[in-house]
């Protein structure tokens, strides 16, 4: 164990922590942008600057490992002026797309600029074409709002083990470029992102954060029993998001988990029974129809057997249906005949 | 022999003389009020628990709807009180903007209250020329924020925007012609035979008694209390400018009418003091985390777009803390008592309306009297719904 002083408050820690997490173990918040907890170090942003006691120049705190003795102050009028002109820098590009940007309310940017009460900055476009392609219609890149923080290069290398991403082009004109075979269009990278450079493609414009209800449940798939958040708003789904502390998944998801909700209010759902007659369907009450597949059933397992039916049930059914599915399959129908489209 | 019978009398909530929803059971022997229950609640909305969810920039518009007649005074309230929690110094400008629109809603709830106390009474030609005065101070509203009878003008930390020349110059005509107007109310009510019969003695009420009952604002000084929050515990630069407080002598209906005639040109001798001297400077806070950005500035510079996103949606933290503040509405003591969480938005926001204390001596004014001036007095306490059932 490792002891040191942060902002005067003596903490310990096990060896190899670094200091910003020290400090959150003393309860002590150090502001930052391109960290991420699932991600090793990046220092792209520069805004965990610490004063160390005997060193000239602060330190990025998020990749700076503690030492036995080291008093470290997180905060003071020099770090605070050093931390706005970093983060000036950044800022002097990005666009004024609050308003119709999907991630303002939710964005790490916005909440970094207001938490150090940033002013003055005019915006001086840079000479990047705002274009969204990318490698796949589900994420929609806007190489403007990118504050280059590596975030998705380092999570799709690093989390994902699949390394699409990279940077090309010089210092304030560069952009990230997806390499379209590597792409499994899982939303990593949408994950990750701290502003709206990348935003989903399926939910634009939908509803703002405050206004939409997230739901934690788990993705119906299937057997990994992945946590996400579906997006509630006037009581239909409109997006999913994850929680990076919830689950096994710990906020990654695939592109099942991440795009497939749509089915959930499509229109092409039926909302009443229909009957085939004569080779057209026609509507039916709830009533008549399982009284129709009760009988056939029952005559069809009184002459044949039970194994002559079998069931095939869906990831797009919840867990619960499907239990009750294969409860009807074995104890009512008297079958194994069940499957589901997992196996697959 | 004559058997005294009770009789029981439902005055109200639907009723022209109430002044807004409020439902008095009355009983009567005869034609005389033996007690008198006031009910109310039909206005409830719920203003202080839909402010636990609201941050505290959100909150302004509510407290508007309160005391409807007179919106600004209760936003001073609201904002001065949520400026001492969270330790923010208005600029000068600001607050002497502040006071000219408190004080123009004092007059504009004194104007609605002779308009419809005489009405009430009988003098159906004071409403016409009281509301003809009311609209120039409904224009001045109009011209500051777009609104007429709810302004909202007032943010955490100063004012919406500065005042424009066509304010100024609208407040000076208004402070010019409105002697001339109120010199007319006088000529109708003040000596008149019959105003003073039905008013002069009738809900009598101590100083002793009155402040035991709790009431505040002219009710109270016309017992002869002089106890005005604008002197007491001065807030917003009222100790700059040079006013008396009307004290009435027998705390009848007449001398709660003298005293808010009187607190008229009161309230006008300030506005112009304030409107000569207005300094010049900001119009909020140079705090960024607080003062909106204007307009202009969010299309050029990203940090004040982003400051102006999240002042909106998420807006200033308070601190863990309580505090009570209370200011001299058109009515009374109006106070705000707000409990601060750490959050943006208070953990709780009592509102301590001063019309809920006079409603509720009414039985104590009523009993005795007689249905008629039953009338008189619930005119003269001049209470408004909104703020009794917030």
């Amino acid at each position: 164990m490792v002891r040191l002083t942060i902002d005067g408050s003596e903490v310990e820690v096990p060896e190899g922590t670094t200091i910003l997490k020290a400090a959150e173990a003393a309860g002590i918040r150090i502001p930052t942008l391109c960290y991420h907890k699932r991600l090793p170090p990046i220092e792209s942003c520069n805004m965990c600057i610490v004063e160390i006691e005997g060193e000239t120049e602060p330190v990025n705190s998020c990749a700076a490992p503690v030492s036995e003795g080291l008093v470290v102050t997180t905060n003071s009028k020099a770090l605070h002026e050093q931390r706005t002109a970093n983060l000036k820098k950044i800022l002097k590009h990005h666009p004024l797309d609050c308003p119709i940007c999907d991630r303002a309310g939710e964005c790490e940017l916005q909440d970094i600029v207001y938490e150090l009460g940033i002013r003055d900055v005019p915006y001086e476009p840079r000479k990047i074409k705002r274009d969204d392609t990318y490698s796949t219609t589900l994420i929609r890149y806007w190489a403007d709002r990118c504050i280059l923080c590596r975030r998705c290069v380092t999570a799709c290398q690093d989390l994902k083990q699949i390394g699409a991403l990279s940077i090309e082009g010089e210092e304030e004109n560069a952009r990230i470029v997806v390499d379209p075979d590597k792409c499994k269009a899982c939303g990593e990278c949408l994950m990750v992102c701290p502003t709206g450079a990348l935003t989903e493609n399926l939910s634009r414009y939908k509803g703002r954060p405050w206004l939409v209800k997230k739901v934690q449940t788990t993705c119906s798939y299937c057997g990994c029993g992945c946590q996400l958040e579906l997006n509630v708003l006037d009581n239909r789904v409109i997006g999913v998001t994850t929680n990076v502390d919830a689950g096994v998944n710990q906020g990654s998801l695939c592109v099942k988990g991440r795009f497939g909700y749509e089915f959930i209010g499509d229109e092409n759902r039926l909302k009443k029974p229909l009957i085939k007659e004569n080779g057209v369907f026609r509507e039916a009450s709830w009533d008549e129809a399982l009284d129709l597949v009760a009988e056939k059933f029952k005559a069809i397992r009184d002459e044949h057997g039970p194994n002559a039916i079998a069931g095939l049930t869906s990831a797009k059914c919840t867990n619960e249906e499907n239990f009750l599915f294969q409860k009807f399959m074995r104890a009512v129908i008297g079958t194994n005949n069940v499957d589901h489209c997992a196996r697959l | 022999m004559a058997e005294s019978k009770k009789m029981y009398l439902n005055m109200g909530p639907h009723h022209p003389a109430t002044h807004g929803v409020l439902r008095i059971e009355l009983e009567l022997e005869g034609e005389t009020i033996v007690n008198a229950t006031p009910r109310i609640g039909y206005l409830h909305r719920g203003i202080e628990k839909i402010a636990e969810n609201r941050n505290y920039q959100q909150v302004i518009p509510l407290t508007d709807r309160l005391d409807y007649a007179s919106a600004s005074a209760n936003n001073m309230g609201y904002c001065v009180t949520v400026e001492k929690l969270m330790g923010i110094e208005v600029p000068k400008r600001a607050q002497y903007l502040r006071v000219i629109m408190a004080e123009l809603a004092r007059i504009m709830g004194h104007h609605l209250w002779i308009g419809t106390h005489a009405l009430d009474i009988g003098a159906m030609s004071v409403v016409f020329y009281a509301f003809r005065d009311r609209e120039m101070i409904m224009n001045i509203n109009e011209e500051i924020s777009g609104y007429r009878l709810t302004p909202t003008f007032f943010r955490i930390g100063g004012v919406a925007h500065d005042a424009t020349p066509k304010f100024i110059e609208m407040v000076r005509d208004f402070v010019k012609w409105f002697p001339k107007g109120l010199g007319g109310y006088h000529k109708l009510l003040t000596e008149n035979k019959i105003w003073t019969t039905r008013t002069m003695d009738i809900g009598t009420i101590s100083a002793e008694e009155a402040v035991n009952y709790g009431l505040t604002g002219p009710s109270l000084r016309g017992s002869g209390v002089a106890y005005d929050l604008r002197k007491a515990f001065p807030y917003s630069s009222y100790d700059d400018f040079d006013f008396q407080i009307p004290v009435g002598d027998k705390g009848d209906v007449y001398d709660r009418y003298l005293v808010r005639m009187e607190e008229f040109s009161q309230s006008l001798k300030i506005i112009d003091q304030a409107i000569e001297n207005l300094p010049e400077g900001p119009v909020t806070v140079d705090d960024p985390w607080i003062s909106n950005p204007d307009l202009e500035e969010v299309q050029k510079d990203i940090s004040a777009l982003i400051r102006r996103f999240m002042i909106h949606v998420k807006g200033p933290v308070a601190p863990e803390a309580e505090v009570y503040h209370a200011v001299e509405g058109a009515k009374g003591e109006l106070g705000f008592y707000l409990v601060g969480d750490g959050s943006e938005h208070p953990y709780r926001l009592k509102i301590r309306s001063p019309c809920f204390y006079l409603a509720s001596a009414l039985p104590r004014l009523m009993i005795g009297h007689m249905v008629a001036d039953a009338i008189a007095i619930i005119g003269s306490i001049d209470v408004v719904l909104g703020e009794i059932d917030r």
